[in-house]
């Protein structure tokens, strides 16, 4: 089903490019790896599906907020490593703060009774 | 395969790796770690094709969406998307369109190479108000030899003496027909620069030899005559019949090739009555002069100056030669303008007027645009909130309103100019000869730019309006989710949509005066008297070969046209003349006067125009002209030795002053009309003024002289019927009367004086038309933007005036209120306009005929149109707003 898988890739893209950016916070990730952390630490809630982990990959690195490059991993195969850049690691700021926001006032508006709404 | 490809292949390699590695580590068998892996990963092609897409096309690909989403919101609202495109298409369109003629005809040089250079010299009397004339024969060698800032000096004639009409009768195989000619020198074609495409031009020999009675008879064609009469076949060293004499043609010039605007189709060889090239007082030569190179027009102007301080030294005359200071009516200068200048001319303040006028109409459409766009934006502010939410950006968000934006600007843009050029085309139609140098209009590179630019900016407000409107900001997330459950309401936004009512009402009023202006002068042009009573009177021209027959068989040709025409039922009077009031141009010939001496000293006076008359019993009864003193023309004149001769009051008021002129004598020279010698004749009566050259023109001294005493007749003549029939009924008779008489001769122009009134009015009749147009366009769209506004109030207000009539309030009260709202901005509205209006309509003055720029009556018809424009598109708001029903409002909220 490609065309379903394409959409989901676009609707979640906002929250995705936080989270790999949240995962690179400290120090550089391959690809694997930030699905490893994604997956342990969202305790398996998110079902993120890994393939759309790479387009997101490229598309940060295209927007210059990671950077990769091509190591040897300690079991001596050739790895491909992301790690954040300056504007990346601005840009983290910004989105959590933004995240922050509309996670406290969507709480506010939902914990409000029906009907006071003004 | 390449780099990047190949580093992804590896990259996703290593990815499936480290997953089977892992999930063998926790025991489970290669075969199920494999497919596990696999299953999670997904579909690995796929995986990689939209990784890819992220570096290939992103750009491209976000463009792609955004056109989608466009295209899908577009589909959600059909009204709303044709009813912006439609309104862009007007607002571009008109705008194409009226730059189209504004660059086609005052931008673009003209076709010849160097246009630049080109200058147009003529005659100018300021005292008399006779401005642009042509200048005298012998002034015109004298300008040659003198002057050194001109590399080549030229002259043509198109008509003013009796000979020349500027058209001629042809044969283009055993089809008669009226070809549009100009009589030139070798000079000016020299002057011009023009190629022949075939053939040769004319020699300096063959048109400044001005003797014997006739023009040498070789001729040259238009391209596009030579194409459409002779079906393009050689042509050249043949005869063809012109004016019944068979005329060598020597050359056929370029496609497009023109003087003047002439829309020329046969090239004559310049030729003047040896009499005529003698009299300084017969201004009968347009001159055309092509600039040295390197020398300015300042310069020419400079020597030109010098030349007039003293003409008279150098000519050897003190007779009626320019000068620098023209303070007498006798006296006139000469001028140097740019030919384009002279092409363009009176067409100049027009175009600019329609153009700002068009202008004036593209703001209002975009005001219009706009004030649709903030509704709209309010009514999507909570999607584009939750596209925020979900990630998009604010660039990206910006992105989507000017692509939605872009596109309907682009569509309007498009039909726009596909209306433009249907309606240049239908304009061009309709009046070929209303602006000049429309044979060369084109919808060409710089209009498309113009319309290109024109729905760029459109994009790019909308865009900004829309996003303006949408305000996403993180800070307000939670509010705009909540009001948007409801429609944001929001005062600021609602001050700016009155804002633009006002300004929509503001331009409309411009345009409305203009337009108002415009038409009182229509009007006032239509029911100018011209001094004769025009209803009932059919009119066409024929023309007479001049070198198959002699003056005399002429005369008895037209006498038989004349004597048939009046035995025909329901034709109360016929009688023909040598020029068709109240638009033919003027003849001015120096006329000696018995017993008068003029200011300067001269024995003779210029008079604008001479009427020769046939049919002269009954000329002045059928023509409805008044006798103001003493008598008309009588049929027993015709037989007696003792010529007579009628003239205007306006002729009395120059020579004669306060003295009879009943009895006085005036000598007009015989080879203005075909006779061979000067006669004295006695002035029998005084007619009342007759507009010759234009109702809004002044008239000038006019001399009526009857060729039934002359038994001549010059070779074209007018015939007018006074008759009972319109001239469809008539023009069976008549063509076959004018066959009986000659049968090589067609029939021309053939139309009742009031359409000849019509054409002499039509470049303020087509103004005033557009213009009406426009400023019907601009009021309309300013009635849709008030009733927009209005309806917006009224739906957002809906839960307060609920509860005004749940508590009492009368719903006479809610409509005043709404309608109080309504008449509010359009009062705001209409003074802005007001003051906008005198400002600017000075520049309109000089167009006007008979009302002042700062009419009352016109002003006060405006503003009333306007309110009431306004009241009926208050109406349906106010309306609804006093049916709102309270028990519905309170129990939505």
């Amino acid at each position: 089903m490609p065309q379903r898988g394409l959409s989901r890739i676009e609707l979640l893209q906002g929250t995705l490019d936080l989270i790999i950016l949240q995962t690179l916070r400290w120090g550089p990730r391959h690809g694997y790896g930030i699905a490893q952390i994604i997956r342990s630490t969202s305790s398996e809630t998110f079902q993120i599906e890994t393939g759309s982990l790479y387009p997101a990959l490229h598309r940060l690195e295209r927007a210059k907020l990671i950077a990769s490059s091509w190591d040897t991993s300690d079991k001596g195969q050739r790895v491909k490593n992301y790690e954040l850049t300056a504007a990346g690691k601005k840009q983290l700021q910004a989105e959590r703060s933004r995240w922050e926001q509309l996670a406290s006032t969507m709480a506010t508006l939902l914990n409000t009774p029906l009907g006071a709404d003004s | 395969m390449s780099r990047r490809d190949r580093d992804l292949d590896d990259e996703i390699a290593a990815h499936l790796r480290m997953a089977i590695e892992e999930r063998m580590a926790r025991g489970e068998s290669r075969a199920d770690a494999e497919r596990a892996a696999r299953r999670e990963l997904g579909n690995v092609a796929h995986v990689k094709e939209v990784t890819r897409e992220q570096h290939a096309g992103l750009w491209l690909e976000r463009l792609g969406q955004d056109v989608r989403y466009a295209i899908r919101s577009f589909a959600k609202n059909p009204g709303f998307t044709s009813v912006v495109i439609a309104t862009l298409a007007l607002g571009i369109g008109v705008n194409a369109a009226i730059f189209t003629i504004a660059h086609g005809v005052l931008l673009r040089p003209l076709d010849y190479p160097r246009p630049e250079q080109l200058m147009y010299l003529t005659a100018e009397s300021p005292v008399t108000g006779n401005t642009q004339n042509a200048l005298s024969a012998p002034e015109y060698a004298e300008f040659r030899q003198m002057n050194r800032s001109f590399a080549e000096v030229g002259a043509y004639e198109t008509g003013g003496a009796a000979y020349t009409t500027g058209e001629v009768n042809l044969a283009a195989g055993d089809r008669p027909l009226r070809a549009r000619s100009i009589s030139v020198d070798a000079h000016l074609l020299k002057a011009l620069a023009i190629q022949p495409e075939q053939g040769r031009l004319f020699t300096d020999e063959e048109t400044a030899r001005w003797t014997g009675t006739l023009p040498p008879p070789i001729a040259m064609l238009s391209h596009e005559l030579w194409r459409t009469a002779f079906g393009g076949r050689p042509l050249v060293g043949q005869k063809v019949e012109i004016e019944g004499r068979p005329h060598e043609i020597v050359g056929i010039m370029p496609a497009g090739a023109d003087v003047m605007d002439n829309h020329t189709q046969v090239w004559l060889p310049l030729w003047l009555h040896p009499n005529m090239a003698r009299q300084r007082g017969s201004h009968v030569l347009y001159v055309i002069a092509r600039l040295k190179d390197g020398v300015t027009a300042k310069l020419a102007q400079t020597e030109l100056s010098t030349f007039l301080e003293n003409w008279g030294d150098h000519a050897g005359t003190r007779d009626h030669v320019p000068t620098n200071r023209p303070l007498r009516p006798t006296d006139h200068s000469l001028q140097l303008r740019t030919l384009q200048d002279a092409i363009v001319g009176g067409a100049r303040r027009p175009i600019w007027v329609l153009q700002a006028a068009v202008g004036f109409v593209l703001l209002v459409v975009c005001a219009n645009l706009a004030n649709l766009m903030i509704a709209r934006a309010a009514s999507r502010r909570r999607e584009f909130v939750l596209r925020a939410a979900l990630g998009a950006s604010r660039g990206r968000l910006l992105r989507q309103s000017i692509t939605e934006a872009a596109m309907m600007s682009g569509a309007g843009g498009i039909l726009g100019v596909w209306l433009a050029d249907a309606g240049v085309r239908a304009l061009i139609h309709a009046y070929p000869t209303s602006v000049p140098r429309t044979s060369e209009l084109a919808i060409d590179l710089p209009v498309l730019l113009v319309a290109l630019a024109l729905s760029i900016a459109t994009a790019l407000l909308f865009g900004f309006v829309s996003l303006g409107g949408w305000r996403v900001r993180a800070s307000s997330m939670a509010t705009a989710l909540k009001e948007g459950a409801r429609g944001a309401s929001g005062g600021q936004r609602h001050r700016a949509r009155r804002a633009l009512v006002i300004a929509q009402v503001a331009c409309a009023v411009m345009l409305v005066i203009g337009a108002a202006l415009l038409l009182r002068t229509v009007y006032n042009l239509t029911r100018f008297d011209a001094g004769f009573d025009r209803s009932r009177l059919v009119t066409f021209s024929m023309t007479l070969p001049m070198g198959s027959g002699e003056p005399e068989t002429r005369a008895q040709a037209y006498q038989r046209v004349l004597d048939r025409l009046r035995s025909v039922p329901g034709v109360l009077g016929t009688v023909a003349m040598s020029g068709l009031p109240p638009n033919r141009s003027p003849d001015a010939i120096s006329t000696p006067i018995e017993n008068y001496t003029s200011d300067d000293g001269r024995h003779s006076e210029i008079i604008d125009y001479y009427q020769f008359v046939m049919g002269g019993g009954d000329y002045f009864a059928t023509m409805g002209i008044p006798i103001v003193a003493g008598r008309g023309f009588e049929p027993t004149d015709n037989a007696s030795q003792a010529k007579v001769a009628i003239v205007n009051e306006t002729f009395v008021k120059k020579v004669w002053k306060t003295q009879s002129p009943i009895g006085q004598r005036v000598r007009p020279p015989g080879w203005t009309f075909g006779a061979n010698d000067d006669v004295w004749h006695t002035v029998i009566g005084v007619a009342k003024d007759v507009r010759q050259r234009g109702v809004d023109r002044p008239a000038g001294a006019e001399l009526y002289v009857s060729l039934d005493q002359h038994r001549v007749a010059p070779p074209s003549m007018n015939v007018v019927l006074r008759t009972t029939l319109p001239p469809a009924a008539l023009s069976g008779t008549i063509e076959r009367v004018v066959r009986e008489v000659d049968a090589a001769v067609p029939v021309v122009r053939l139309r009742d004086m009031d359409s000849v009134f019509a054409e002499s009015i039509r470049r303020p009749r087509l103004l005033a038309q557009l213009l009406g147009a426009f400023a019907g366009l601009a009021l309309l769209l300013a009635a849709l933007g008030t009733y927009g506004v209005l309806s917006y109030t009224v739906t957002e207000r809906r839960r307060e005036i609920g509860i005004r009539i749940a508590l009492g309030a009368a719903r006479s009260q809610v409509l005043t209120q709404i309608m109080r709202q309504g008449l509010q901005v359009t009062a705001l509205g209409v003074a802005i306009g007001l003051a906008g209006a005198l400002a600017v309509n000075r520049l309109i003055a000089s167009l006007l005929f008979g009302v002042q720029p700062t009419d009352a009556v016109t002003m006060a018809f405006v503003i009333a149109t306007i309110t009431t424009v306004a009241l009926v598109a208050s109406c349906l708001p106010a309306w609804r707003a006093s049916r709102v029903d309270p028990n519905v409002v309170l129990r939505d909220e």
